[in-house]
């Protein structure tokens, strides 16, 4: 029944197909000691940060031997002093109110409000570094605070209300605190945060100088609160959830995809280069919004005879790595664990495997797209996966679907059936049609040696993809020819909502035909394939969930407790 | 940050994720709720150091006396040290009276109304005592009363080791002059305290 061209002996996927000119000056391995093509980057702010963080330390050791306290301490009050000469009616009054901004009350209000939108918009690592972050900083603050034991302004009338030690300032600390998690967390990067950072500047600089007047911190304990709630913290936030790699954005569409611009579309064209021979004319964004699990590109290269040839492109990051973990977590909660569906260990796994299955795929003789290997951007972090592009093809739901195309769809699953493979998501916009012949993308999902369950699924989805464009009937006939009738029936009787992509649940609403029931009709009679949805594991990581939610919730009220945000 | 160390630590980052970040939260705030390093708290200074009950001298400008800890029994411990411009407060805790810690006040006036006069604890404090109740509970209120101010120390004891705890409590709490201080302050730091 097989009518596609049989694969050539050997390797064929493996091999640099004529169809891009080589790099001229050819691949080139890296040698020991070489940075990566996008290496960590420490920016000079981080640097002047860390020496910043330095300066308070420094100034915490001197507290400590009393002839230096006494120094420091004399000259803050010269400072207060300075400043307490201005000091009128209505000026004290004013600084009173200004200096109501760094009450609890409004670090509460940030930090409940930053935690909410966090909840939110689901950004829980830039939440679970925020609350670890701040509580870090709290605890080293109160630590500070009752290792120096330092007393307030003396020799001058304090004017205004004040708790506990004076070295760091806590409430400037908490407030600065609070701001930087706004900017760090819930402002996306560049003009919106750097407008944001100004206003956190003038809000504490008007508290601080409020402070300063009223006597109730000497300039040196606001000047290490400050360094500890923004340097500190901002160093924190860097390491945590940089924002190359966690942007911060509101934009519509998929959160996971990275900037390819800067840095990281220069390291792309570099690896490109030494790892894998390509010449890269340009690199863009490509069908960004049906993608969630990685960064898709369109990469231009030289082909042969001075044209252009188009590559396609997926760049694998540490983000996407975790979607994919949430993604199978939540998928066994819901609907049980169908089959094996462990995630991946690390982003250089999860590519390679993309790599195998293309070019097993390739060597099956499945009209998959050809693989060029994947390059190293960072390690074990970044990873860019090139495959041919498509050129001049259409998604099925545009094309043109005559017996033609439903017979080499269906030719395409009874290769993958003969090949012991399973693609796992066959849907509308991972099967294309170019020149009356279908080919199949995004083998990620595919698995060897599936079960007959999930073989027989793939076969129903192909058929439901199918009759979106033509008729059950009529697919259902064309099926035949390349099926027995109890392997269609076998498909439809394992096919639940469950099992077919939500794109195709999607559209087979929207065309209102039962397109399930249709098929069964069609198909002979044959007894539902029972899917074993409630099984001890999902039943086990149910439970572990709800515990661990009550939990989290018992550790937040503790959480808040210890921050001092109760 | 060399080449071969920047790829270790991005290898030992990519093994982390949420999960690591959230244990590392947990861990702190249980770590910092079985320490009571909570941001509130804070343990009460010593007479011993008179650098830092300097801040208990400015929370009652003209208290002639301070509170601080002269030394504790074993199975005594103090929290809640608070010092604000009202006053300064803070807690003992005795494993002997789990719940129902000793509340000590410093404040510039006390109402000991009710009360009887006890041995003085120092030249020129005056001292008193309030018993609430006997039973079930022995509880009640001890003042410390001198120029500019008042430490007032409840209690609230189960009855059997109640004579014990008094004494343990009375003796954890030393009162510090404010004469000694301000000359300490003027020699180590060469600063005044005010007034």
């Amino acid at each position: 029944m097989t009518t596609l061209p049989t694969p050539r002996p050997g390797h064929e996927g493996s091999e640099v197909p004529p169809l891009i000119t080589a790099s001229p000056g050819g691949r080139r391995r890296r040698p020991a000691g070489e940075p990566p093509p996008l290496p960590r980057h420490i920016d000079h702010s981080i640097r002047w940060y860390l020496a910043l963080t330095g300066i308070a330390g420094a100034l915490w050791a001197a507290m400590s031997v009393p002839p230096v306290l006494g120094l420091i301490t004399r000259a803050d009050l010269a400072v207060l002093h300075a400043v307490a000469a201005v000091r009128t009616a209505w000026l004290t009054r004013l600084m009173l109110d200004v200096n109501a901004l760094a009450s609890p009350w409004t670090v509460r209000l940030l930090a409940f409000g930053t935690i909410a939108v966090l909840v939110a918009y689901r950004r829980f690592q830039h939440l679970a570094a925020y609350l670890v972050i701040f509580l870090a900083a709290v605890l080293l603050l109160s630590a500070m605070t009752r290792e120096i034991g330092r007393m307030r302004p003396t020799g001058i009338e304090i004017l205004g209300p004040w708790q506990g030690y004076a070295q760091p300032s806590l409430p400037v600390a908490t407030l600065t605190l609070a701001l930087v998690g706004v900017l760090y967390t819930l402002m996306p990067a560049g003009r919106w945060r750097n407008r944001g950072k100004w206003a956190a500047g003038i809000i504490l600089a008007a508290v601080c100088a409020a402070r300063l007047y009223l006597a109730v911190d000497h300039p040196t304990d606001q000047l290490t609160a400050l360094i500890i709630g923004w340097p500190l913290a901002v160093v924190a936030f860097w390491l945590a959830v940089p924002n190359d790699v966690f942007p911060v954005s509101y934009r519509g569409g998929r959160k996971a995809h990275l900037d390819i611009g800067g840095r990281r579309g220069a390291a792309i064209v570099t690896a490109l280069d030494h790892q894998l021979g390509l010449t890269v004319i340009g690199v863009e964004p490509f069908g960004l919004e049906a993608s969630a699990g990685s960064t898709p590109l369109r990469i231009r290269v030289p082909g042969p005879g001075g044209g252009e040839t188009t590559l396609f492109g997926k760049l694998y990051a540490l983000n996407h790595l975790r979607s994919d973990r949430w993604y199978k977590l939540a998928r066994t909660v819901i609907y049980g664990r169908l089959e094996d569906e462990k995630p991946f260990s690390t982003v250089r796994r999860l590519v390679e495997y993309e790599d195998h299955m293309l070019r097993l795929m390739r060597d099956a003789g499945l009209p998959t797209p050809r693989p060029y290997g994947f390059a190293e951007i960072t390690p074990e972090r970044e990873y860019l996966i090139v495959m041919e592009f498509f050129e001049g093809s259409q998604e099925i739901r545009d094309a043109l679907v005559d017996d033609r195309v439903i017979d080499d769809a269906l030719r395409v699953v009874r290769r993958m059936w003969d090949a012991g493979i399973a693609h796992r998501d066959i849907k509308p916009s991972n099967i294309l049609v170019r020149d009356g012949h279908v080919l199949l993308i995004d083998v990620a999902f595919a698995a060897v040696r599936p079960t007959p369950w999930r073989q027989a699924v793939d076969l129903a989805n192909m058929m439901l993809t199918l009759a979106l464009s033509s008729t059950p009937e009529h697919v259902y006939e064309r099926a035949l020819g390349v099926f027995a009738a109890d392997d269609v029936a076998e498909a439809f009787a394992a096919c639940r909502s469950i099992t077919v992509p939500s794109q195709s649940r999607s559209l087979i609403g929207t065309d209102g035909r039962d397109l399930i029931g249709c098929f069964r009709q069609l198909a002979p009679p044959r007894r539902p394939i029972s899917i074993q949805l409630w099984n001890i594991k999902r039943v086990a990581v149910t439970a572990g969930l709800l515990a661990a939610l009550a939990v989290a919730v018992a550790l937040f009220g503790a959480y808040l407790s210890v921050a001092g945000l109760l | 940050m060399t080449p071969r160390r920047d790829a270790r630590s991005l290898q030992r980052r990519a093994r982390r994720g949420p999960f690591g970040v959230l244990l590392a939260t947990v861990m702190l705030t249980v770590g910092a709720a079985l320490c009571g390093c909570a941001a509130s708290s804070g343990t009460v200074p010593g007479c011993g150091d008179p650098l830092r009950l300097a801040i208990i001298a400015q929370s009652v400008p003209s208290a002639s006396y301070l509170p601080c800890i002269s030394g504790l029994a074993p199975g005594w411990n103090t929290s809640g040290f608070n010092p604000t411009q009202d006053g300064t407060s803070f807690l003992l805790n005795s494993d002997r009276s789990p719940g129902h810690p000793v509340t000590v006040r410093l404040a510039a006036t006390c109402n000991a109304s009710g009360a009887s006069p006890s041995p003085s604890r120092a030249p020129g404090v005056l001292t008193y005592t309030r018993l609430d109740s006997i039973s079930p509970r022995f509880a009640g209120t001890l003042y410390d009363v001198f120029p500019g101010g008042c430490v007032s120390y409840g209690f609230d004891f189960a009855p059997g080791s109640q004579i014990a705890l008094v004494e343990q409590f009375e003796d954890a709490v030393g009162l510090y002059s404010r004469q000694q201080l301000r000359l300490i302050l003027k020699q180590k730091l060469g600063v005044e305290l005010n007034p």
